[in-house]
């Protein structure tokens, strides 16, 4: 089982758009990561996460998130992330990653804070 | 409701937490917890199999086994796991590691979130190595009083 095809790919005005099809536990976390790496292998700078269609995340997969967004930072770039069910606003709340990802409500304001 | 018990054994790998995280919501919200809780419940469950999948097991075959007991007030998950036994390697549960985890914590780094979740979330959190070499880790949510139940 590979959930990385669950990690659907497009591009919008120049930005990397990720919509994720699967809620974020151990393992598709992991495959989360690896998209992400792709990503920064591509050297890819403007990338937004859309997280409309996940109802589960663990601190594994915020702990993806976080890490590649400090990275595109570094080159310039950034990644947001948008569209969290209250669930997944209150890890990100705990964890202290809202902080430190820019988080936003809808794609388009994502997008457009670009 | 009587005690009720139920035990599963999973083996020691990420793919099988899913599951058991989705069966273990289905538990709770039969059992009257919020959605809100439920979805702490579930969190809970994936960071403590998580620990016990990548940081307590030696190989995927040994497995993980969990014990979730339901009584008149709460539901306690119990995690098992046999522990990583690389050669010469302590007890990791020292009074010295475990803070240094809590204080080495930022929302800055990607990883070494897991446990304070755990303790956060849980009504009771406790960790304890076991017979095996490993680590028990058992968390317990208090059952909602009829008007904390949502409809
Ligand atoms: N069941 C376990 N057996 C052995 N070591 C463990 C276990 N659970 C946790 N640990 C140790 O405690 C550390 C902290 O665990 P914690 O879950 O907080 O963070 P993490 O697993 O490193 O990262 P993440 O934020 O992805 O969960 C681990 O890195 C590991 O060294
Ligand atoms: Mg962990």
């Amino acid at each position: 089982m590979d959930s990385t095809k669950l990690m659907k790919l497009r591009e919008e005005s120049g930005i990397k758009v990720i919509e994720i099809q699967t809620d974020l536990s151990s393992y598709a976390a992991s495959d989360l990561r690896k998209v992400l790496e792709g990503l920064l292998a591509e050297k890819v700078e403007k990338v937004v996460v859309n997280l409309s269609q996940v109802s589960h995340i663990n601190s594994t997969a915020v702990g993806a998130l976080v890490g590649v967004a400090k990275r595109l930072r570094q080159s310039g770039g950034d990644l947001k992330i948008c569209s969290l069910a209250d669930n997944l606003t209150r890890t990100f709340n705990l964890i202290g990653a809202s902080s430190v990802v820019e988080i936003y409500e809808s794609e388009n304001s994502a997008l457009a804070a670009f | 409701m009587a005690q009720a018990d139920i035990q599963l054994q999973i083996p020691s790998a990420a793919f099988y937490i899913e599951p058991v995280r989705v069966f273990v919501g289905n538990l709770a919200q039969s059992l009257g917890f919020s959605r809100k809780r439920v979805s702490d419940i579930q969190l809970v469950l994936d960071e403590i199999c998580s620990n016990a999948v990548h940081h307590g097991s030696a190989d995927e075959k040994v497995g993980v086994k969990l014990c979730i007991s339901i009584d008149t007030h709460a539901l306690e998950i119990l995690v098992r796991d046999t522990g990583r036994r690389y050669t010469g390697e302590k007890n990791w549960l020292t009074h010295e590691r475990l803070s240094e985890i809590e204080m080495n914590r930022s929302p800055n780094n990607e990883r070494g979130h897991g446990i304070f979740i755990a303790k956060s979330l849980a009504d009771m959190h406790e960790m304890q190595p076991n017979a095996a070499g490993g680590t028990d880790v058992r968390v317990t949510f208090r059952l909602p009083k009829p008007r904390d139940i949502e409809i």
